[in-house]
């Protein structure tokens, strides 16, 4: 029994330490104000760019990412410690860091400039990309989890049945990781979302609802801060909701 | 066309398949017979082309008409049991009304009808085995491989399991490739058997052949023969930790003995008579088993007293044993033949 409060408690206290900051926030916006910031375009541009271009790299994870999450819970090859080291590298440095080595590659002076002659730093690509830098590890790490926890004769099974590995992949596999893909996918949206020290670097223009939140703490303190911040994380949980709900409703 | 495994290796972290032999022909029911971790398993699998062999290499097998049957089943988790037979039909793009009247006429057949739309998850143990063998039979096999397929369910359903696939077998006639680490299943469904231990196949022959002349100490152990022993002969006797027994082999190093539990004869005076093994000894224990008692006796040399002695595990039947009123720590002979010793050098 004691057993028992004490664990709860220690839990109760780090659920507070997150719950009692986002309330205080949200309600400290003045709902005036709150539906003033609402109307402004500025501030309803950010956060759509912000949704769209974290859905953007979202996408193009799961284009590469849930290959290579396959690979990683299938098959062992030399070197696969040091890929799944890769992978985890974004979560441990820091997100400026990040943004600046993104620099060197997809700058105005990269290679990637001068033979292409496009410059993407100042565009939603760039903050896509920022974006995905950071969050992928949260989707190939989730999904690859999903693989390694479904048993592999499943898949022989279908191939001794007729299927080739690509079938057998579409139609066992891939329906089979459905839980692992969706909650991943959440993952590194709602972590590119919340970018903030990547994409200010490739892209202080067109603002991201982050790098608005900032700019508008720096140059006009917190009261005009807080309404950006509120109407962001309203969004935010409202879009979270909707899809467990729908996901739940499904299964 | 008879199937053909030859000189199949393939290694793996700890453990290897060496230069694996088979020619398995069509029709027959071939049981592959070895302890878990042997790597019965895997030679399913380089059969059914699931895994491709370092050396070597399968013939005679079209691989569009394998049933595969493993374990625990694999049934799809996300697909209903209608759904799940139907998934080799729907790869082979067939119609679907074609690939409703054939479920049907499936479902029938393997007693299924009333699951047909249900979830395969909370199925018994014994409608997935009857689900998975209707998905396999949708693609109409000519060889059936099955991996340990009764090891999941309980003795009564093992044992109905066996005549469920004499049946299929009969009605098939299909090759089948079974692979059981219980020799009893292999004996009731085998015209031949191999015994794979350590990754290599010792022995090969038909059922009564490999019980009845196990290949070495670790088959004859495998094949539950209670009484193996090893030791040093010389003058046509072993010696098994000082206790010496008459062997039909005059001189070796070492080797090992093994008497069936039936071949020994247990008795109260000492019986004078042709065979030149008799050993005096003690009741150790008295165990039931199911038409059988066995007795486990624990002996010396020739008329001497126990302890320091070997255990001997001898079969009688219950009326034997009622009418000799045999108790642990009774005193007794046991008796057996030169001749019903087996004798291996390793």
């Amino acid at each position: 029994m004691k057993f028992k409060i004490i664990f709860s408690f220690l839990g109760f206290l780090l659920l507070l330490f997150i719950a009692v900051p986002i309330f205080k926030m949200l309600t400290a916006a003045d709902p005036a104000a709150l539906l003033e910031t609402a109307k402004d375009a500025e501030v309803y541009n950010a956060i759509f760019l912000t949704l769209r271009a974290s859905l953007w790299a979202t996408i193009a994870a799961l284009l590469c990412g849930v290959p290579l999450a396959y690979l990683l819970a299938r098959k062992d090859f030399r070197g696969k410690k040091l890929v799944e080291g890769i992978i985890d590298l974004p979560v441990i440095i820091p997100h400026t860091a990040a943004g600046i080595a993104l620099l060197t590659v997809w700058g105005r002076n990269s290679w990637f400039s001068k033979l292409s002659g496009i410059n993407i730093i100042g565009t939603e690509i760039a903050i896509s990309l920022g974006m995905f830098f950071v969050s992928v590890p949260f989707l190939v790490n989730a999904v690859k989890e999903g693989f390694n926890l479904i048993d592999e004769r499943y898949e022989k099974t279908a191939v001794t049945l007729g299927a080739s590995p690509w079938k057998a992949f579409l139609t066992i596999s891939l329906p089979m990781v459905k839980k692992s893909l969706i909650s991943g996918s959440i993952m590194m949206w709602g972590r590119g979302i919340s970018e903030f020290g990547a994409v200010v670097i490739l892209a202080f223009h067109p603002m991201t609802a982050p790098v608005l939140i900032f700019e508008r703490f720096r140059n006009f303190g917190l009261k005009y801060a807080l309404p950006v911040t509120a109407l962001l994380i309203l969004i935010s949980l409202m879009v979270f909701i909707v899809v467990r709900v729908f996901e739940d409703r499904k299964s | 066309m008879s199937l053909k495994l030859q000189n199949i290796s393939k290694n793996f972290k700890q453990f290897a398949l060496k230069e694996i032999n088979l020619e398995i022909k069509q029709g027959e029911y071939f049981v592959i017979l070895g302890p878990s971790g042997a790597g019965k398993t895997l030679i399913l699998e380089m059969i059914a082309g699931l895994l491709k062999p370092d050396a070597g290499a399968v013939s005679g097998i079209d691989r569009g008409k394998i049933g595969f049957i493993y374990q625990d089943y694999m049934l799809f988790p996300h697909l209903t049991v209608y759904e799940n037979i139907a998934y080799g039909l729907k790869i082979r793009k067939r119609d679907s009304r074609e690939i409703k009247a054939l479920i049907e006429k499936l479902a029938a057949r393997q007693d299924i009808e009333h699951l047909l739309q249900r979830d395969v998850l909370n199925l018994s143990g014994g409608e997935k085995q009857r689900v998975a063998i209707a998905r396999a039979l949708a693609v109409s096999p000519r060889v059936f491989l099955l991996d340990e397929p009764t090891a999941a369910l309980d003795r009564n359903a093992r044992i109905k399991t066996r005549s469920m696939f004499m049946d299929l077998h009969k009605e098939t006639a299909a090759t089948f490739v079974h692979v059981t680490h219980d020799f009893e299943e292999a004996l009731a469904l085998a015209d031949r058997i191999a015994i794979l231990i350590d990754g290599g196949i010792v022995q090969c022959g038909r059922p009564d052949d490999v019980f009845n002349n196990p290949a070495g100490k670790e088959t004859a152990d495998f094949l539950g023969y209670r009484n193996v022993f090893g030791g040093k002969v010389e003058n046509g006797l072993i010696d098994i930790d000082g206790v010496t027994v008459a062997v039909p082999l005059e001189k070796a190093d070492y080797a090992y003995i093994a008497i069936r539990t039936d071949d020994i004869i247990i008795s109260k005076q000492r019986i004078e008579s042709s065979a030149r093994n008799s050993f005096y000894g003690t009741v150790k224990n008295v165990i039931n088993k199911s038409s059988m008692v066995e007795v486990v006796l624990e002996v010396g040399g020739a008329g001497s007293a126990p302890p320091n002695g070997i255990e001997l595990a001898v079969d009688i039947t219950r009326k034997s044993k009622e009418e000799m009123g045999i108790e642990p720590g009774m005193p007794m002979w046991a008796t057996f033949k030169v001749s019903s010793i087996k004798i291996f050098r390793h």
